[in-house]
């Protein structure tokens, strides 16, 4: 980060190098189009060009802060420039997409995801899927608890208890 | 220290919370340590979320896409008009991608430090710096060296790329404008006009931080890596 922030386009190819796919896949995965994945991800990466000076390692690892700015970029896209995509989010929609000739798939990624697979199968449906709602569909626990009609307070246990249980399994697993 | 905002910080991670709670959970993180570590063990959950995301492939030209968006020689001109009514070009400038959000007021202080008013520039500087703090962002507008008819603002908005907006006349042939960010002693080379003139708007290729300046030359086509023309507009930030 200290590379980029002094304007090292270099360091910016390496961060590509091994977070573009991922980056990619999550706007994907969010926008559901290809065309807006590519643009949103472009923005990702000029904006880790630009903000790499405030990065600060002692408020968590480069990927977290990577994590922020797609999700960010993602839905400003679909404020600004998508069409609210409305349709049904599962926390885990690769069954759906595992077969689209262009999916690349890297043995060690899909260990892991394997795992978190795993543990997102424990979860209550209600606890899925208001995670899915906020992770997937960018919306905050007051908008999840509006479009649900559930109340602000249900929302959020189930958000917090969703994400408690997830990190014991894979606690437990590890 | 106030309590800890514990039951929010798993909706934190996963970027649930309203602006104002994140801001406050924001605040309390920057002071406390238990929550920062909570937080960093959600975050690890949250990175497990995302790589359940189908790992479909990008296009194979995203990554020259990237680079290109941050090398100095290939900065792009954002949009042109070769020879606009000054609203017109004004008028484009907002059809723009850049993530601008620039309320009308705005628009309208553009117009008027772009129209070079001569001895009420002081006056349409002190009004757009009034009008940026509304705006959540800065105009800077560039001093112009003697002679010249060029005008240009720098506007550096809270979020998105700095960029300058100038009325350029245009260049002799085999030349073009590029602009600069100095860091210090140091230019670096943020772009160039290419063959566009009239209002322009330039997206800088180098991130504008708190004491660069920015300055705008008269190059040889295509750019230079240092200048050597003579600058016709600058500001220090
Ligand atoms: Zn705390």
């Amino acid at each position: 980060m200290e590379r980029i922030a002094a304007g090292d386009a270099g360091a910016l190819g390496e961060i590509y190098d091994a977070y573009g796919r991922i980056v990619f896949a999550i706007v994907y995965r969010m926008l559901a189009s290809p065309e807006a994945a590519e643009e949103v991800a472009q923005d990702v990466f000029h904006a880790v060009w630009r903000r790499a000076g405030a990065y600060r390692r002692e408020r968590g690892a480069v990927r977290t802060w990577l994590l922020a700015i797609a999700r960010n970029a993602a839905i400003d896209w679909r404020r600004t420039r998508g069409k609210r995509v409305e349709r049904e989010v599962e926390l885990d929609a690769a069954t759906a997409m595992r077969a689209d000739s262009s999916v690349v798939d890297s043995v060690l990624l899909s260990l892991r995801a394997e795992r978190v697979r795993d543990a997102v199968r424990t979860l209550p449906p209600e606890q899925r899927d208001v995670l899915a709602l906020a992770f997937w569909g960018g919306l905050t626990q007051a908008e999840i608890a509006l479009r649900t009609a559930t109340p602000l307070g249900t929302v959020k246990s189930r958000v917090r208890l969703g994400m408690e249980k997830l990190r014991l399994h894979l606690a437990e697993e590890s | 220290m106030n309590t800890h905002p514990t039951d929010d910080l798993a909706a934190f991670s996963i970027g649930a919370l309203d602006a104002s709670e994140q801001a406050g959970v924001d605040t309390h993180l920057a002071l406390c340590e238990v929550c920062r570590a909570e937080v960093a063990s959600f975050a690890e959950v949250a990175w497990g979320i995302a790589e359940l995301a189908p790992l479909v492939a990008p296009g194979p030209t995203l990554r020259e896409q990237v680079l290109d968006r941050v090398r100095p020689r290939t900065a792009r001109v954002a949009s042109t008009a070769s020879r606009p009514p000054l609203l017109d070009g004004l008028r484009r400038i907002f059809d723009l991608k850049v993530p601008l959000a620039v309320p009308l007021a705005l628009a309208l202080l553009l117009a008027i430090s772009l129209g070079g008013l001569g001895s009420a520039r002081a006056d349409a500087d002190a009004y757009a710096r009034a009008v940026a703090g509304v705006a959540d962002g800065t105009v800077v507008t560039l001093a112009a060296t003697a002679g010249t008819e060029a005008r240009g603002s720098l506007v550096v908005p809270a979020t998105g790329d700095p960029y300058l907006i100038l009325r350029l006349p245009a260049p002799p042939a085999g030349k073009t404008w590029e602009a600069w960010v100095l860091r210090g002693e140091q230019p670096l080379a943020a772009g160039i006009s290419g063959d566009r003139w009239g209002v322009v708007t330039l997206v800088l290729s180098q991130p504008v931080r708190p004491g660069d300046g920015v300055a705008v030359t008269l190059e040889d086509a295509g750019g230079v890596a240092a200048p050597r023309g003579t600058i016709v507009l600058q500001a220090r930030t």
